[in-house]
C-alpha cells in the first residue's frame, strides 16, 4: 500500500469518528463547583444567595426594626429583573434566600403578588364549597413591613474566542409605609473563558 | 486486488453521511401548500432524520422555530430558537476530524454553523417573541445576546458583516419599552447608519423616530451627522398624545433558497484556473480565471475539473406589501425594513472568491487522487481496468455537491408598521397585496384591547 492509499485511509478514519457520538451520565454532589459552558449555573446562583443573606442580616436594619416593631419583620418579594445577556431562572436564588431566611427564624415572608392572586381564588372558592368549619375567610392577611426588589445586570468584553463577562446582582429591601430604602445588598462575579479555535 | 477492496471500504465510508439539502424543500413545500404550517412543522418532526439528520441540527430547530413563530406559537419557537442558537455556539471551535472530511467529500460533511444573516435573522425573531408574549425582560436579554452575536461577526470579519438596521431598530424598541431613553437614542442612530452604510431604502417610520429620540435626548449634533433631509416627526407627536401603539409586523413572500450551479473549467496547479458557468439569473454563458491553489505533492498538473457551487434560487410567491385599516380609517401603507433576498445576495457574493478557490482545490485533488488510483489498481485485464477507471471518475464526481443549506422559510422581505393608537379596542384589517397592489389575501384582527404606554405586536406571516 503506497502513502497515498495511507493517508486516503487515515482520513476516512477521521471522518467516521467525526460521525460517531457518545453520552456518558454520571450523579455528582449538588455543591460541587462545575464550569461548562461559562454562562451564569448554579454555582453562581447560590454564591449570591448566601452573600446576600450573610450581608442583609448581618446590617444594622435588622435590630433597628426588631426594636421598632416588637417582632420579626415580614416581607414580600417584588420583582427582581433580569437586564443581564442570558436567560437566567432569577427564581432560584430568590428561593434560597427566603428559605434561609425564613429556616433562620429572623424574617417572615407573605406570598408574592402573584402566588397571592392565586390564594384569594382559593379562599373565594372555599367560600362557597367548604364547611363552616374549615373555610378560610378573606381579609385576614399579613401586610408585609418591606419589600425585596432588585436587577442582575451584566457587562461583556469579548474578543474572538476570550470573554469576560461581569455580573452584578443588586437587591434592596424598601419600607413599605416611609418608601425608605434600608437594606442594599450586591455581588458581584467576574468570570474569564476562553474557547479554542480549533478542536479535534 | 486488497487495494480495490481497500477503495471500495473508503467509498463507503465516505458515503456514510449523505446531502440531503436536494430532497428537504421539495418535501417541506409540499406539506407548507397542503397543510400551512401546522403541515411544515408535523413533517419536519415526524422526518427529523430524513430531512435534516444530525449535521444540519442547526436548520431543524431553526425551521422550525420559524414556522411556529408564524403560528403564534411563541413559545415552541423560542425553545426551537434558543436550541439552534446553542447549536450555533458549540460549533464555534472547527473540529479538525470535521474539516478533515470536509476535504475528501464536500462542505455539506461539516455540521451547519448558520450564514451572518440567519442568526441576524434568528435574533429578530427571537426578540419579537418575547415582546409577542409580554416578556420585556426575556426581550432585553435577546438584545444583549444579538449585539455579541453582531459584534463577533463583526471582529471575525469587519468586511463582511458591520451592523443591521432592522435588529438596532428593534433594539432601539426594546429600549423604548424598558425606559432607557438614552440606549434607545443610541440604537435609533446605529440603525439609520446601518441602513444608510448598506444602501437600503431608509423607512420613513424610522427617521421619524430617530429625529424625535436624538432631539429628546439632547443629541443633535447625532441627527445632523446623519443627515436626514426631513426631521419631521409626525408620527412620535402622534404616538405621544395617543399613549400607546399597534406594531404591525409583516412577513412579506419567500426568501430564495439556494440551488447548484455547474462549473468547470482547467486547473493548472498553483497556476491558474479558468472556469465557465451559466448564470442562473440572467441564463448568460461567464468566465472567470483566477490564480489557482497549490495541491501538494502534484507538480504542475493540469486537470479538468467540474464542480457545482451554490447559488440563488428565487421561489415564487404572491406577497410584496400590505396595506393596513385601523377602525375603517384610511389605509396606511407598510413599509419594508429588512430585505433578505438583498442579504442572501450579499453573503453569496461576499463567499463567492473563497468558496470557488476552496472547492476547486478540493476537486483538483481529487482528480489527481483519481488519477493516482487507476494506476495502482491497474491489472492486465482491460475489462477490469475500464471498469476501476469509470467507478473511480463516478465516484469522485459523487462526492462533489454543493453546500445548499440555508433556512427554508425565512421572508422574502419584512414589514414593520407603528400605528398610534389610544388605549382601548380596536379593529384591524390588513391586505397583503401582490406586485400590483391587488389584494391576495386578508387578515382581521378584531376587538384588539391596547392598554395605556403599550405597544402591542401582531404578525402577518404571508410567505406564500
Amino acid at each position: 500500500m503506497n502513502n497515498f492509499f495511507r493517508v486516503l485511509f487515515f482520513f476516512s478514519l477521521l471522518f467516521l469518528v467525526a460521525c460517531s457520538s457518545n453520552q456518558k451520565v454520571s450523579r455528582i454532589d449538588p455543591n460541587a463547583v462545575v464550569d461548562l459552558s461559562g454562562r451564569w449555573n448554579d454555582t453562581d446562583s447560590r454564591l449570591v444567595a448566601d452573600e446576600m443573606i450573610k450581608d442583609c442580616l448581618s446590617r444594622p436594619w435588622y435590630s433597628n426594626m426588631i426594636q421598632q416593631k416588637g417582632a420579626n419583620p415580614t416581607v414580600v418579594i417584588g420583582k427582581v429583573r433580569n437586564k443581564s445577556h442570558e436567560h437566567i431562572n432569577i427564581e432560584t436564588f430568590i428561593k434560597d434566600m427566603e428559605r434561609a431566611l425564613i429556616n433562620s427564624g429572623t424574617v417572615d415572608f407573605v406570598a408574592s403578588a402573584p402566588e397571592r392572586q392565586e390564594l384569594r381564588n382559593e379562599i373565594e372558592s372555599q367560600a362557597g364549597n367548604a364547611t363552616d368549619e374549615t373555610r378560610k375567610d378573606a381579609g385576614q392577611e399579613i401586610g408585609a413591613d418591606l419589600m425585596l426588589t432588585g436587577s442582575l445586570n451584566s457587562i461583556i468584553d469579548q474578543d474572538g474566542g476570550e470573554q469576560v463577562i461581569f455580573y452584578q446582582i443588586d437587591l434592596e429591601l424598601t419600607d413599605l409605609q416611609s418608601h425608605r430604602k434600608v437594606w442594599i445588598g450586591n455581588k458581584k462575579i467576574k468570570k474569564y473563558i476562553s474557547r479554542d479555535a480549533v478542536k479535534f | 486486488m486488497n487495494k480495490i477492496a481497500l477503495l471500495a471500504f473508503i467509498s463507503f465510508l465516505l458515503f456514510g453521511c449523505a446531502n440531503k439539502s436536494n430532497v428537504r424543500y421539495d418535501a417541506l413545500s409540499q406539506s407548507l401548500e397542503r397543510g400551512g404550517f401546522s403541515g411544515a412543522i408535523q413533517t419536519i418532526e415526524k422526518e427529523k432524520e430524513d430531512l435534516y439528520g444530525e449535521k444540519s441540527a442547526f436548520l431543524y430547530h431553526f425551521d422550525l422555530g420559524v414556522l411556529f413563530h408564524y403560528n403564534r406559537d411563541f413559545k415552541k419557537s423560542i425553545d426551537h430558537l434558543t436550541k439552534a442558537e446553542q447549536i450555533y455556539e458549540d460549533l464555534y471551535a472547527k473540529s479538525v476530524t470535521n474539516e478533515a472530511a470536509a476535504l475528501l467529500t464536500n462542505d455539506n460533511t461539516r455540521p451547519y454553523r448558520a450564514r451572518p444573516f440567519e442568526l441576524l435573522f434568528l435574533y429578530q425573531v427571537q426578540i419579537l417573541n418575547y415582546l409577542a408574549i409580554n416578556d420585556l425582560d426575556g426581550a432585553n436579554v435577546e438584545v444583549k445576546r444579538a449585539q455579541m452575536a453582531m459584534e463577533a461577526l463583526y471582529q471575525k470579519d469587519s468586511e463582511k458583516v458591520n451592523d443591521n438596521g432592522f435588529l438596532q431598530y428593534l433594539t432601539a424598541l426594546v429600549y423604548e419599552m424598558n425606559g432607557e431613553n438614552d440606549n434607545a437614542a443610541i440604537s435609533y442612530y446605529k440603525a439609520v447608519k446601518a441602513y444608510q452604510e448598506y444602501r437600503q431604502k431608509l423607512p420613513t417610520e424610522l427617521v421619524d423616530f430617530t429625529s424625535s429620540s436624538l432631539q429628546k435626548n439632547g443629541r443633535e449634533d447625532d441627527l445632523r451627522q446623519l443627515n436626514i433631509p426631513n426631521t419631521e416627526t409626525p408620527l412620535s407627536q402622534s404616538l405621544e398624545e395617543k399613549g400607546a401603539e399597534i406594531v404591525v409586523v409583516g412577513y412579506a413572500g419567500h426568501s430564495p433558497i439556494l440551488g447548484e450551479m455547474r462549473m468547470s473549467g482547467t486547473f493548472v496547479n498553483g497556476e491558474g484556473l479558468n472556469l465557465t458557468y451559466t448564470d442562473g439569473q440572467t441564463g448568460e454563458v461567464k468566465s472567470f480565471t483566477m490564480l489557482a491553489p497549490i495541491v501538494a505533492e502534484s507538480g504542475t498538473a493540469t486537470a479538468h475539473i467540474a464542480f457545482s457551487l451554490p447559488e440563488k434560487k428565487v421561489l415564487p410567491f404572491n406577497v410584496y406589501d400590505f396595506s393596513i385599516y385601523l377602525n375603517n380609517e384610511p389605509e396606511i401603507y407598510s413599509e419594508s425594513v429588512t430585505d433578505l433576498n438583498d442579504e442572501i445576495t450579499r453573503n453569496l457574493k461576499d463567499d463567492w472568491s473563497g468558496t470557488v478557490a476552496k472547492t476547486a482545490a478540493r476537486v483538483a485533488l481529487r482528480t489527481f487522487a483519481a488519477q493516482k488510483t487507476k494506476k495502482a489498481v491497474e491489472t492486465s485485464n482491460p475489462l477490469l481496468n475500464l471498469a476501476t477507471s469509470i467507478g473511480t471518475d463516478v465516484a469522485s464526481s459523487q462526492l462533489e455537491k454543493a453546500d445548499l443549506r440555508v433556512g427554508l422559510f425565512m421572508p422574502n422581505r419584512i414589514h414593520m408598521t407603528r400605528i398610534p393608537v389610544a388605549p382601548g379596542v380596536h379593529d384591524l384589517d390588513i391586505a397583503a397585496l401582490d406586485s400590483r397592489g391587488a389584494t391576495v389575501s386578508r387578515f382581521t384582527f378584531k376587538q384588539v384591547s391596547v392598554q395605556k404606554g403599550q405597544k402591542l405586536f401582531l404578525f402577518i406571516p404571508a410567505i406564500k
